[in-house]
């Protein structure tokens, strides 16, 4: 078993202690290695930003291994590639829940797969750790979320840059779920702050070409565009807009932080970008310094070290703390040193906790800026900013379980 | 002044589309329109040119160069395949659909593999121009010229020259050229390679303006077996046109009622056109002049 | 199926019914055959109670495809028309299911008729398309070509309805995210609804499921429908010139295929509890065509068999074979296609034939 599994990744976790302990000891249960279940898109549309967080995620279990285990306990982590392949997130969770039985899971990339392997989850009961951002809105206490939602990143990055640039607003966003529910995040901000939507666009996903859409912004007369547009196909766009010179600020809360565009296009086609995010490898505090060179310590070849990959390391380490806490891997009590509310990790990207009525957390947010030559610079950062809609709009795991993904304009039935 | 301004926008949506669509569907119309194949490997031709491209350009070989070694790379790789692959596949169509499947699985996957899943891109040349108070990429217009090249080139290459008159005499009646002393398994390489490096100059030609990962192609896929359906048989009879009217209902749709409606306008063309005109314009066109 | 129903000149109906089980649309036949295919059969009964929960769940899950793939082999190996898009017609399914039993419920059996109302609509919807392109004389790649368009348009139709004004009474149709909260199969039971959570009970009910459509097609191939069927593929001009409408033919065909196709959307939807627009994109579109192909697409034994061995082979390839499967998947299918061009378990068969034959001699 464990051998087939140490062969699904390359040379990284090869000699991690891991696996010998994990040989020493198969047939203890209690005793035994914690296992963790990682379902990430090695292949396929969604790989360029993925595979760190698989390295991230080997390098956290490295670490904990060589500093004795969690609670004594090795971890032993159970890789596949789910080619960012939905029904492959069905086989695969259904896979480590049943059949590899591990203690939790740590799954996907793109909101599809998510609500592709939830209901599985669901089902057995599992607990599953979705480290990526996204439109927000997941209420299910078999989840525990750790990237940062709408209302964290929108809520700061809006009102700064309609006092920077001015009032008028395009939004374009990817034609899905993600696009949709943080355009209207945008529209509510912008709308609360006194500004103006001149424009607003959605893009169906693959498309690459943006001639009458960049016309369209140049005719608007706005003063920044909020670009969230996705994938591969999509990030044309920058090249594109660059070329026609449209020459507007943007601001997003997904580029850069998670695709790494500013390395990837040539300079100075995302010029005047501002994104905001919970970590990127530029972050110039010590803990980040220290994390990038872990990182490339145990990855040197590594691309780009984004905000899924300081997620997934974080989540790593709160799992670790919930079952030291908890004394055991069983869910209720996980939950039970969840809701005392104080579960926080002081990690590469800063304080962050996690939230007993959301299972979400609380971030430091940046403001990473993009130059003339794509390097970066945070002309601001927020401190502890809360996942605060969802349990304002009334969700509350410590109290009941409803499983369901809320949007602001379809919110939890009121109690 | 605002006339003028969204007249000429329009024209320029007009001519960006139909470029893209003209050097797009190239290299899979030649296959189709000549051979009867069906090439899925299409959009992978496409990346091999845009990755070769991208490459040379960025160690310094001028942008003209690096796009004609990108076209040339995915022509010799078509060749290739054809001898190995395609060839043993003439008289079953559907089949080399499957292998040409099969071919765009490994190549992707490989490329993810050797290359990495992404590729740093190479900037838009030659930078933007003011037209009436609005600014448009030049490059853009580079593209509408090389699409009317390209036209015009095949063209010629297919009715001019002896190749093209070999090359349709093979498709035709191939026994028969044979008999004349044709090389045909010769000619259907060629054609094959000719379908490739055509693909390679899309790659090429688009590559500055895109962004370079292994699936890249696929963004080209539909777009391109949308015209060539649409055009029928006979690529130079009904492609020019099927791109222009394909062209008009896209800018249109994009521009009055958003991007999805112009994806799905495309779509909805090809069963009515299809179901209207079973031979393609081409095969209409050519029945209204007899 | 009243084709079987109206046995030609048969003194005695119901043996003629069954007679259809083999003929010469089928292949397998004699004790030997169907002695093996009830050890099959008993091995499948008897396998769950002792391989693990996770294995049987999966087998589930890979049973569910078979009945999309026996599907396009019908419309593609016997009718000779290749299907593109017999996603759309699985994907029309699995939404209509979604919607049915989020507005309904899973009570008295509600989601029962639930998948039988989406099976029905999708079969619905094949024969509008089967008809707009049989009746309008459309060939070859083409019928591909018009069917993947089809497929397409659905998918990105519904990648875009992630607003919150597109919902169908209570069901939010979500976008490229997918329909989620979905019921899964319940049966009334007495002492408390049987719910069929991917599990022994789901096994037991699509082991019988497939055996029934199998052995159903069968009939319906060796029937003179089938008979017909084949006939158009080698040669529609001379079939039309026989008397027999060569588009009703087809468009039943492609109806039958696309309700079989439905069936598989309808229980992958029940299974999963979520569907998404990309089971109906271009890769999702791909794969039956690909399962039809490498098993044999000309025989229905073949198909099923090859159907079960491609999905698991490629599920193994991605748990053991990490980044390097979709490579190898390629490289099967152009092994496929240039070395046993009849599909593998047909080859497979051949041979097994062969060597029985010599053997006797």
């Amino acid at each position: 078993m464990t051998d087939r599994h140490s062969s699904l990744f390359a040379k990284g976790l090869m000699a991690g202690a891991a696996m010998a302990l994990a040989l020493a000891c198969p047939a203890f249960a209690q005793d035994g290695p914690i296992k963790i279940g990682v379902l990430e898109d090695q292949s396929g549309d969604f790989a360029a930003a993925t595979m760190v967080k698989v390295h991230a995620i080997q390098l956290a279990a490295k670490e904990i291994n060589d500093a004795g285990g969690i609670d004594g306990r090795p971890v032993e982590l159970v890789v596949y590639d789910t080619q960012s392949d939905n029904r492959r997130f069905q086989e695969f969770m259904r896979r480590v829940l049943q059949s590899d039985k591990v203690d939790a899971v740590f799954a996907g990339f793109s909101s599809a797969s998510r609500e592709a392997y939830r209901p599985i989850v669901n089902q057995f009961d599992g607990l599953a750790f979705y480290n990526n951002q996204y439109e927000g809105g997941v209420c299910d206490s078999n989840m525990i979320v750790t990237g940062a939602v709408p209302e964290q990143q929108f809520s700061t990055l809006i009102p700064w840059m309609m006092e920077e640039y001015g009032p008028n607003v395009y939004t374009i966003a990817a034609d899905y779920n993600f696009g949709q529910i943080s355009a209207e995040w945008v529209r509510q901000i912008v709308e609360e702050n006194g500004g103006n939507m001149v424009g607003e666009e959605f893009i169906p996903l693959g498309v690459s070409q943006f001639g009458q859409t960049i016309q369209n912004i140049q005719a608007a007369d706005a003063d920044f565009v909020v670009t969230l547009i996705v994938g591969a196909a999509q990030a044309s766009y920058y090249e594109q807009a660059a070329a026609a010179n449209v020459g507007l600020p943007m601001a997003s809360s997904v580029n850069v932080g998670q695709g790494y565009e500013h390395k990837r296009f040539n300079p100075p086609s995302l010029a005047n970008m501002y994104v905001t995010t919970n970590y990127i490898e530029e972050i110039d505090t010590p803990a980040s310094k220290a994390f990038v060179e872990k990182f490339h310590g145990m990855f040197p070849d590594e691309t780009y070290i984004n905000q899924e990959a300081a997620n997934s390391y974080i989540a790593m380490y709160l799992y670790k703390q919930m079952v030291e806490r908890a004394g055991s891997t069983d869910h209720d009590a996980i939950r039970a040193v969840i809701a005392e509310g104080d579960v926080c990790f002081e990690g590469p990207s800063g304080n962050t906790c996690l939230d007993p009525q959301s299972q979400h957390m609380s971030h430091t947010i940046y403001l990473a800026k993009v130059g003339d030559d794509h390097s970066i610079t945070f002309p601001k950062v927020w401190e502890d900013i809360k996942p605060y809609w969802l349990g304002e709009a009334g969700c509350d795991l410590t109290k009941s379980d409803p499983s369901a993904q809320y949007t602001p304009s379809s919110p939890p039935p009121a109690q | 002044m605002a006339l003028f301004q969204s007249l000429f926008g329009m024209l320029y949506q007009f001519g960006d589309t139909f470029a893209f669509l003209v050097i797009a569907c190239a290299g899979l119309a030649v296959i189709f329109g000549m051979m009867g194949v069906i090439n899925l490997a299409h959009g992978e031709f496409i990346m091999c040119g845009a990755y070769v491209t991208a490459s040379l350009a960025r160690v310094g070989v001028p942008l003209p160069m690096a796009v004609l070694a990108g076209a040339l790379a995915a022509g010799f790789v078509g060749v290739i395949v054809e001898r190995l692959v395609i060839r043993h596949l003439y008289h079953r169509p559907l089949d080399s659909i499957i292998a040409t499947w099969g071919i765009s699985l490994i190549a992707t996957q490989g490329v993810l593999i050797f290359l990495g899943s992404t590729m740093q891109g190479v900037g838009t040349p030659l930078g933007s121009v003011d037209i009436g108070g609005r600014f448009y990429s030049i490059y853009r217009f580079v593209l509408m010229g090389a699409a009317v090249g390209l036209l015009g080139g095949l063209y010629l290459l297919f009715y001019h020259t002896r190749f093209g008159v070999i090359a349709r005499a093979t498709i035709q009646k191939p026994q028969m050229a044979h008999a004349l002393g044709v090389n045909t398994g010769r000619m259907y390489g060629l054609t094959f390679g000719l379908g490739a490096a055509l693909a390679g100059l899309a790659g090429g030609l688009y590559a500055p303006t895109m962004t370079m990962v292994p699936t890249m192609g696929a963004t080209f896929i539909v777009e391109s077996f949308v015209t060539v359906v649409v055009g029928g048989a006979d690529i130079f009879v009904g492609a020019a046109p099927a791109v222009a009217i394909l062209a008009f209902i896209k800018t249109g749709l994009t521009a009055w009622y958003g991007q999805l409606f112009g994806q799905i306008g495309l779509l909805v063309t090809v069963i009515l056109v299809i179901r209207v005109l079973p031979g393609g314009l081409s095969g209409w066109l050519k029945g209204t002049t007899r | 199926m009243t084709e079987t129903s109206n046995g030609t000149g048969s003194s005695q109906p119901r043996l003629a019914f069954l007679r259809r089980l083999e003929g010469p649309q089928t292949m397998g036949r004699g004790p030997l055959f169907w002695g093996a295919a009830a050890v099959a059969v008993m091995i499948a009964v008897v396998y769950p109670l002792m391989a693990d929960a996770w294995t049987v769940g999966n087998t589930a899950y890979f049973m569910i495809w078979t009945f999309m793939a026996m599907g396009l082999g019908l419309v593609w190996g016997y009718a000779g028309a290749l299907s593109f898009g017999q996603t759309a017609f699985f994907g029309l399914a699995g939404y209509t299911y979604g919607v049915l039993t989020l507005n309904f419920g899973a009570a008295y059996g509600l989601t029962i008729v639930a998948l039988l109302l989406s099976v029905a609509l999708g079969a619905l919807f094949a024969v509008v398309i089967g008809y707009f392109m049989f009746y309008g004389r459309i060939q070859g790649v083409f019928i591909g070509i018009v069917t993947l368009s089809v497929t397409l348009v659905m998918e990105t139709f519904m990648s875009q309805t992630a607003g919150p004004q597109w919902r169908i009474g209570e069901a939010r149709l979500n976008g490229f995210n997918g329909m989620s909260g979905i019921s899964p199969l319940t049966v009334p039971w007495p002492g408390g609804d049987l719910v069929l959570f991917p599990g022994p009970i789901l096994y037991y009910v699509l082991l019988g499921l497939l055996v029934l459509c199998y052995l159903g097609l069968r009939i319906l191939l060796n029937s003179p429908f089938g008979n017909v069927l084949v006939a158009i593929r080698e040669n529609p001009h001379r079939v039309g010139m026989l008397g027999y409408d060569v588009r009703l033919y087809q468009m039943l065909a492609f109806a039958i295929g696309g309700g079989f196709a439905a069936l598989s959307g309808a229980l992958y939807t029940a299974w999963g509890q979520y569907i998404t627009p990309s089971s109906m994109g271009l890769t999702a579109a791909a794969l039956p065509i690909v399962w039809v192909a490498v098993g044999g697409r000309r025989d229905i034994t073949a198909t099923l068999i090859g159907t079960l061995a491609v999905l698991y082979g490629f599920q193994a390839l991605t748990i053991y074979g990490s980044q390097y499967a979709l490579v190898v998947m390629g490289a099967l299918l152009l092994f496929t296609v240039l070395v046993a061009p009849q599909g593998l378990v047909v080859a497979g068969m051949n041979l097994v034939a062969r060597l029985f034959r010599r053997a006797q001699r």
